[in-house]
């Protein structure tokens, strides 16, 4: 019970933000160059026609009403219309929400799973040949351009070998996802690898591991037991970042894989000046990121009762 | 078997091989695999404004004309048609027995129908040369008097004044028949599930993903070969390539700047399939822009630059050299026009006598251009060729949205534009892109206005066809070349990978890019 105010607070804290946000993106539209109804033409434009298309698309009016009467629909739980595919944008988002969905999830469980292990095996054998060798991997992991680790995936493993689909979404079948998640979780694996390994060393040093050992207790019970637990709240604070190379890899990881999700439509968008479709797909992209953020809130609650308690203060 | 029963078994199997193969009928059957850059924005034909869209239009519908292999007008769902002596009133005769997708046939009040719908959408241009069209476009009208159902089977189309290009505008895919009743019934969805009487019924659509499209059993013309086309919406080139590489795709593009590299690739130079197509790459002065009124300066500027370099280095011979506007892989037309040579002493002459020896007192001049690898190279190209007369560019580079924008509303003085035509026909190049009725979005965006030009296109647009009327526009086009409004850099080809077992695809010059316009319905694959 007690956890509710907190997490109200912050869901409260979240409106600003999101409107801060839709209010920003709308205001760079306006300063970009390009009129959505010419950018819809093609080569040929008839003026009457684009004087037409103006008024259909409420652009005719100035930049503070359109924006009201954006929100004015958004309080409805109306997006509003495409420009480009003249359909509702909530259609547009949820059709190409799973893909992007399966992508980052998958994407955040390889991160998670193979981050929190290579950082605890580097820091077990600390000062290793291993660790240095895993260390690197992990910097490499970071530094390694999206489209570029997504290209040389793709060119070894289906082009070469033959063992995956080169790009597509294919019938949905998980093997058509392999390529794509390990691409965008690289990136973020070497984060929360690094971490794992910096936290763990840390709290190794603390007094109450050498109480753990003193117990008696071996030394792989030591890590897992005590110090993983403990050296759990950075890494969680890391993959509550990460979220944000999640938003910004998805673009590149579905350009590359032919991925039909929400990245390639906002960057599709932003090209064609499809206004509705760009606040849509932002509003959901901000959405999710405070929302993941808020997650990771409440995963400190959950880890740490110091915290548990502070919040109840 | 002996020694020479062996031998002459060979060569006996050799030549069935050789016959079989030669006369190959085309066999039924299979999935014609190919790729999209991007998702086709809509497959309403009234609401396309773009060639991936009309790609997947042309397969699902039908209009009452087509152009064949040599993009002469051929019946359709017209059978045939007559014109009146004073080249203003069609008669189509619709063919019996054409049905829908939804089985049923087509009659004359569905070419009303669709017209008039079609003519309120995105190209009303398409349908503004009949009677009563604009009033209706404007909304000022019920109906376009222009079109008129004689009887089940006849369809009459009357023009304001005779326009020598009509036919195209019939076969043109704005101007595909769609039944009422499914467009009344979906509204706004047509476009996601579009009813025609095409070779192919739309099958499926995942969007960002791929278009399906199922063969028609009961097309007019009988089943086309293929059982399935399917269209990947693949937007990055080199996964298009390894796709293409992998064997998912039967036909793709040719990445940029492996034009040579794929030709010299003993694996790949079987497939590679390059024609010259019915556009144009240019660059554009904007006349109303200082220091770009002036024609001396225009001519200056066409007289450094050497488009040359451009075709040999950089797209690798892969394209063809302009000298005029309207390419020579026109039927019917003769390229007659001379550009303005690579002439240094004389572009510096030029400036000289307009004020600006040496190009001082020029400033830097912006040049315009939407972002793309090549556009940008092509763009360093010129800056470097124009340093050499004291001309200093600074190069602008925007997105197509942006770039457009400028170029519209006469911000941008020198700009990249070309044109791919949308029929084939000199009047869709020089008319569209000169006349001073066209001054701006429409298609002039040199805002050029020359009284002789204009005369000679009006005259051109509305005789009848032929030699005479040819020469007009040859006439003007050399007029507008000297004036220096449009400096052609290339003309442009479709370059692309085509597997060898697909047979049928046609190459044509309206074909700017394999997927383009081909009728699929000829395609067969050879197994």
């Amino acid at each position: 019970m007690g956890l509710l105010r907190p997490i109200a607070s912050r869901l409260a804290a979240l409106v600003p933000v999101v409107l801060g946000i839709t209010i920003l993106v709308f205001a760079l539209n306006a300063i970009a160059l390009g009129d959505p109804a010419r950018a819809a033409m093609g080569q040929r434009a008839d003026p009457e026609t684009l004087e037409r298309v103006r008024r259909e698309y409420a652009l005719d009016r100035p930049l503070p009403v359109q924006y009201v009467a954006w929100l004015a629909r958004l309080a409805r739980g109306d997006l509003g219309e495409s420009f480009r595919e003249q359909r509702p944008v909530g259609d547009v988002l949820v059709e190409r929400l799973p893909a992007t969905a399966q992508l980052a999830i998958a994407a955040t469980l390889i991160s998670i799973v193979l981050g929190v292990a290579i950082g605890a095996l580097a820091a077990v054998r600390a000062g290793s040949a291993l660790d240095h060798v895993l260390m690197a991997l992990a910097v490499l992991g970071i530094s390694t351009p999206v489209f570029w680790l997504g290209m040389m995936l793709a060119l070894v493993f289906a082009v070469t070998l033959g063992w995956l689909p080169v790009s597509g979404y294919g019938d949905g079948a998980l093997r058509h996802l392999i390529l794509p998640a390990f691409t965008l979780g690289a990136l973020h694996t070497g984060t929360v690898a690094r971490m794992t390994r910096s936290s763990l060393l840390e709290v190794v040093r603390q007094d109450f591991m050498a109480t753990a050992r003193a117990k008696g207790l071996s030394e792989w019970a030591v890590l897992g037991k005590h110090a993983l637990r403990n050296a759990l709240v950075p890494v969680i604070t890391v993959i509550g970042i990460g979220l944000a190379d999640l938003l910004v890899g998805a673009p590149l990881t579905e350009t590359v894989f032919a991925w039909p999700g929400v990245g390639r439509l906002l960057v599709a968008a932003v090209g064609q000046r499809d206004l509705p479709v760009v606040m849509g797909a932002v509003l959901l992209f901000a959405l999710v990121y405070v929302l993941g953020n808020l997650l990771v809130d409440l995963a400190y609650l959950a880890i740490d009762p110091r915290m548990r308690d502070a919040a109840r203060a | 078997m002996t020694r020479a029963a062996l031998a002459a078994a060979l060569v006996l199997s050799l030549v069935t091989a050789a016959v079989a193969g030669g006369g190959a009928a085309p066999r039924p059957g299979g999935t014609l695999r190919m790729v999209f850059v991007s998702d086709p924005p809509t497959l309403d034909p009234a609401h396309a404004t773009d060639l991936t869209s009309s790609a997947v239009i042309r397969q699902v519908f039908d209009a009452l004309l087509e152009l064949d292999d040599t993009l002469v007008p051929a019946p359709a769902l017209a059978e045939r048609w007559t014109i009146s002596a004073d080249q203003r009133t069609y008669t189509f005769h619709l063919r019996r027995g054409a049905k829908f997708h939804n089985g049923r046939e087509v009659r004359a009040a569905d070419v009303k129908y669709s017209f008039e719908r079609a003519a309120r959408g995105k190209r009303p241009w398409v349908f503004e040369k009949l009677v009563g069209a604009r009033d209706f476009i404007k909304g000022a009208t019920a109906e376009i008097p222009g079109v008129r159902a004689v009887d089940d089977a006849t369809v009459e189309l009357r023009l304001d004044r005779p326009f020598a290009p009509f036919l195209h505008l019939v076969a043109y895919d704005a101007a595909s028949i769609v039944p009422r009743e499914e467009a009344d019934k979906r509204g706004a969805g047509f476009a996601s599930h579009p009813v025609g009487t095409g070779a192919f019924r739309f099958g499926s659509w995942r969007r960002d993903d791929q278009v399906v499209l199922e063969r028609f059993a009961e097309h007019f013309r009988g089943p086309a070969h293929v059982e399935r086309v399917v269209f990947r919406v693949i937007p990055a080139e080199a996964t298009r390539f390894n796709e293409y590489a992998a064997g998912q795709l039967d036909v793709s593009d040719i990445p940029t700047g492996r034009c040579q590299a794929v030709q010299a690739d003993p694996k790949l130079k079987g497939d590679v399939g390059i024609w010259p197509t019915l556009g144009t790459s240019a660059l554009r002065f904007n006349v109303e822009r200082a220091p770009f009124t002036d024609v001396r300066v225009r001519r200056a500027i066409a007289h450094a630059i050497d488009p040359s370099i451009i075709v040999e280095r950089l797209l690798e011979r892969c394209v063809t050299p302009a000298s005029g506007i309207v390419p020579p892989v026109l039927s019917g037309w003769t390229a007659t026009a001379k550009r303005l040579p690579l002439d240094r002493e004389r572009a510096r002459k030029l400036l000289a006598d307009a004020g600006f020896p040496g190009g001082r007192g020029l400033g830097t001049l912006a040049y315009h251009f939407n972002t793309s690898d090549a556009n940008q190279r092509i763009a360093e190209l010129l800056q470097a060729q124009l340093k050499e007369i004291g001309v200093a560019l600074e190069l602008r580079r925007l997105d197509w949205a942006a770039h457009i924008k400028l170029v519209d509303d006469g911000s941008a003085g020198f700009f990249r534009q070309g044109w791919i035509a949308d029929y084939p026909d000199p009047e869709n190049f020089l008319t569209v892109l000169f006349h001073s009725r066209n001054v701006g979005a429409p298609g002039n965006t040199s805002r050029y206005r020359n009284v002789a030009v204009d005369r000679l296109l009006d005259e051109a647009d509305t005789m009848a066809p032929g030699p005479e009327r040819m020469k007009r526009y040859q006439a003007a086009e050399q007029m507008i070349v000297d004036d220096a409004v449009w400096i052609s850099l290339y003309h442009y080809a479709s370059r692309g990978l085509i597997k060898p077992q697909v047979k049928g695809l046609e190459r044509s010059p309206q074909s700017t890019a394999p997927e383009f316009l081909a009728p699929l319905r000829k395609v067969w694959l050879e197994r």
